[in-house]
């Protein structure tokens, strides 16, 4: 298939209207008409039917629709970030980080973005998934790492990225250090803050076990519930690639398996800035260990 | 463009004939062979060929992520020198590792030619390092996500129904491999680009089987 019976038929996706979809197009409506042909004849079927005044698409122009908006957004990104790169535009760059979802894992590709848009603006949101979707369908947002046990609606694309396990994180001189790896049982006696940005894994675990455990409620961001481990208050069920230092330290915790997988999402079938499709591109090109 | 290749110098034998032998016994399949013309036929019938960008014409710039996740410039790739732009199917393919295989053991010969490699596959997820590092390439390997490139170039086409069948029963998940739902894969298609982006030869073929035989991408490299 060829750019531009892609461009065309998506034109007419939108339009409904051959005429209007080749003013829009710049091309004459004959040739506009011959270039869906062929994209039918590749396709294996009409994508499109006219009836009097009224162009409709077809079941399998309803299908294909959504693949070729996403093939053609790629195509404009591609050259897009090349064009801005070249003219020195600068744009943004807004991801949504779900809770307790750090952004060690996507630096290495914000960073990327960086070098080939030195003026880009890089945006971090933490918040819980209800607000982050809302922001992204607002376009306040580009992207959102989300864990993948909540209620994603039907417009967001979605990618796998990782999986997380969650960690004990505990003073140095606490009891359950001396363990290479720590259980539910080890933590009968302890209290466990927990809080809107710690991932939901000390309620994960109550649910599972069914076990009374003392939760100690502290919202905050990590940086405050760490704050308030090392001061002694309890400990915390946290990710893993949660980086962790100074007077604390982390243990496995293995019984039961606690994990979460993290989702790439953003808006399907709306145009991404140039830093922003980049972004999620390299995020889905490569493994995170 | 047989006679142009080093007879006395190849002690192994040409791409060609492993494909050949690859194919010959992939079509010894009934099943197989009759995905495989309906492929040759649907893509033949429609001149598909016709809709790839030329020789002469100019390859579009683009930003693509490498398999050890930086981005990669083509406008950058060609301030060094000519571009070998190849399109592959992916990691899966028993034809792509023939080539990917011939294209490494080749890479000498090309770079002192004073050209650079690019190989564009439309897998995501680690899949391009993974075939990076089966092939111990030396070229970068970019991940074409959602075929961005491929259909700048004209090269993507949507699998006719028996393929697709085949690859469904065989557990290969292209949704999985390529972030999309799309069922779409390029044909083979190797460009050599100029400096200034203008396409300089090319090899294209809706028969996934035929592939640009390294022998005449480093004669098209030496006659630049």
């Amino acid at each position: 298939m060829e750019l531009s019976q892609v461009r065309y038929f998506i034109t007419l996706c939108k339009t409904l209207n051959f005429t209007r979809a080749a003013e829009q197009c710049n091309v004459t409506q004959p040739a506009l008409t011959r270039a869906i042909q062929r994209l039918e004849d590749e396709l294996g079927g009409a994508l499109l039917f006219r009836e009097r005044n009224l162009t409709q698409l077809t079941e399998l122009g309803r299908a294909m629709r959504p693949h070729l908006e996403t093939m053609l957004e790629a195509a404009d990104a591609a050259a897009g970030l090349a064009r801005a790169r070249r003219k020195h535009v600068a744009g943004s760059l807004k991801i949504g980080l779900g809770p307790g979802i750090g952004a060690a894992a996507v630096a290495p590709a914000v960073r990327e973005v960086a070098k080939m848009l030195p003026d880009v603006a890089i945006h971090f949101d933490e918040s819980g998934p209800a607000a982050l979707i809302d922001s992204m369908l607002t376009d306040m947002l580009d992207c959102a790492l989300l864990p993948d046990d909540c209620d994603l609606p039907e417009r967001l694309n979605r990618w796998p990225l990782y999986r997380e396990s969650a960690v004990i994180v505990l003073p140095t001189e606490h009891r359950l250090c001396v363990l290479n790896a720590v259980t539910a049982r080890d933590l009968l006696d302890e209290t466990i803050l927990t809080g809107e940005r710690c991932g939901g894994f000390a309620n994960a675990l109550v649910q599972i076990t069914g076990f009374s455990l003392r939760l100690q409620r502290c919202n905050g961001a990590a940086a405050q519930m760490l704050d308030l481990i090392g001061a002694g208050l309890g400990i915390a069920l946290l990710s893993e690639r949660l980086p962790v230092s100074g007077p604390l330290a982390t243990r496995k915790f293995i019984d039961p398996d606690l994990s979460r997988g993290i989702l790439l999402t953003a808006v399907a079938g709306r145009p991404l800035n140039p830093a922003a499709a980049s972004f999620i591109k390299l995020c889905r090109a490569r493994a995170f260990q | 463009m047989e006679d142009q290749q080093g007879r006395g110098t190849h002690t192994i034998e040409t791409l060609t004939t492993q494909l050949d032998d690859l194919l010959a016994s992939r079509r010894q399949n009934a099943g197989w062979d009759a995905a495989y013309q309906e492929i040759l036929t649907r893509l033949n019938r429609e001149g598909f060929l016709a809709g790839i960008l030329g020789a002469g014409a100019a390859f579009p710039d683009f930003v693509l992520p490498s398999a050890e996740g930086r981005l990669i410039a083509l406008a950058d790739e060609l301030a060094r020198g000519p571009v070998v732009l190849s399109f592959f199917r992916g990691e899966w393919c028993p034809f792509c590792k023939l080539t990917l295989e011939a294209l490494a053991r080749n890479l000498p010969a090309i770079e002192a030619a004073g050209a650079r490699v690019l190989a564009l596959t439309p897998e995501t997820g680690g899949l391009p390092l993974a075939l990076k590092h089966r092939h111990n390439a030396g070229f970068e390997v970019l991940a074409d996500v959602d075929f961005g490139v491929g259909l700048s170039a004209g090269v993507v086409f949507k699998i006719p129904t028996l393929y697709r069948a085949r690859l469904e029963a065989s557990g290969n998940s292209l949704p999985l491999r390529h972030g999309n739902a799309a069922w779409c894969l390029p044909v083979p298609a190797t460009f050599i680009l100029r400096p200034d982006a203008t396409i300089a030869w090319r090899f294209v073929d809706v028969d996934f089987a035929h592939r640009a035989e390294p022998a005449d991408i480093i004669a098209a490299l030496r006659s630049l």
